[in-house]
């Protein structure tokens, strides 16, 4: 499968040339982008010092993660949304970039903790609700998820600095018979 | 549901703000990695663009002095270089995309080159001139020159070489 020749399928498609010839599309799918993904980590942050112990641990868990998972989900589907229509713009760009890359891997290794916590270290969290230290695992839970969260972050702010002038893309023009 | 309100308030008028902000097109950061004083003139195949939305950018082949065949460094590769503009909304506006530049487009153009010698460089102010499909100028000559151009923008094609008064973008 050409990972590229898909790249350049997305990238030439209808709604990518309309966001790349409107001159409000791109900032405005931009921004709001940056809203869910501070949704994500505002709300998941709290979560994840929840599961550490900051500020304590005298506030239910069951309660805590209530209250603020569903604003992780609109965040991550804001995010989610708004980051595809931003990589169909400018898909081939976007593919090679290795900033790019590791976010997405980054990502999926949130993606990943996430799925260890709820399947596994979760399932006894009621002996662990309030007033009780979290266990080892929920800890560690916590602080990979803060450290992939940052590291999104990171990734995502740095491929703006990163997709400058890049000659690694190969040519597929046949040079050779131009005219 | 107030909540849902003032959420939505916030996002409106920060997407409000940022687009205003972005409505100069101008460059968005300093002009300093480019050699202002230092302009180079190209006559090239379009091999790709970039069309990112802070500066699009035409990678392409140069063609040679003949205007017969692409240039070729001493391994006998093509050369390829690149040249950035101003961002993919607003030059698409002169026609300059994805769609309107297809790999295989003849065009010609004037760049201040990178000063850490990539060999890319930014437009500035000279014009941009797209060649009718598989029809390269005359020898030593560039689009602006062949019957059934278009003129993509502002600007005249440039000199090539020094130029008398180092381009400032800030000063347009």
């Amino acid at each position: 499968m050409d990972l590229m020749a898909i790249a350049q399928g997305i990238e030439a498609s209808g709604i990518a040339t309309a966001i790349r010839d409107s001159i409000y599309a791109g900032p405005i799918i931009n921004v709001f982008h940056v809203i869910g993904v501070v949704l994500v980590f505002g709300t998941i942050s709290i979560v994840d010092l929840r599961l550490l112990g900051f500020p304590g641990n005298g506030r239910s868990l069951s309660l805590v993660t209530h209250d603020l998972l569903k604003w992780t989900w609109i965040g991550f589907a804001v995010a989610a949304v708004t980051g595809v229509l931003m990589f169909t713009a400018n898909a081939t760009t976007f593919y090679i970039n290795t900033e790019f890359r590791l976010k997405l891997v980054a990502l999926a290794l949130a993606g990943i903790n996430m799925f260890i916590y709820e399947l596994i270290t979760a399932r006894h969290a009621d002996l662990w609700d309030k007033d009780v230290p979290t266990p080892t695992a929920a800890k560690l839970a916590g602080a990979l998820s803060l450290i992939f969260w940052v590291a999104v972050i990171f990734l995502g702010r740095w491929i703006g600095y990163t997709k400058g002038f890049n000659f690694d893309i190969p040519v597929e023009l046949d040079l050779e018979n131009l005219f | 549901m107030r909540f849902f309100k003032s959420l939505l308030a916030a996002a409106l008028s920060g997407a409000v703000a940022i687009a205003a902000l972005t409505l100069p097109t101008q460059a968005h950061h300093s002009f300093a990695m480019f050699d202002g004083s230092q302009i180079k003139v190209f006559t090239g195949v379009v091999v790709r663009i970039n069309p990112d939305a802070n500066h699009l950018q035409i990678f392409f082949a140069p063609l040679d002095e003949e205007r017969k065949a692409v240039l070729r460094n001493e391994a006998g590769e093509p050369v390829i270089w690149a040249v950035e503009m101003g961002g993919s909304a607003a030059v698409a506006r002169d026609g300059i995309s994805v769609n309107g530049f297809p790999p295989g487009t003849i065009f010609s153009t004037g760049l201040h080159p990178l000063r850490n010698g990539q060999p890319a460089g930014d437009r500035g102010s000279s014009g941009l001139f797209k060649c009718p499909e598989k029809t390269p100028p005359a020898a030593g000559m560039h689009c602006d020159s062949v019957e059934g151009s278009t003129a993509h923008g502002e600007g005249v094609m440039p000199q090539e070489g020094a130029l008398a008064e180092e381009y400032n973008p800030d000063a347009q």
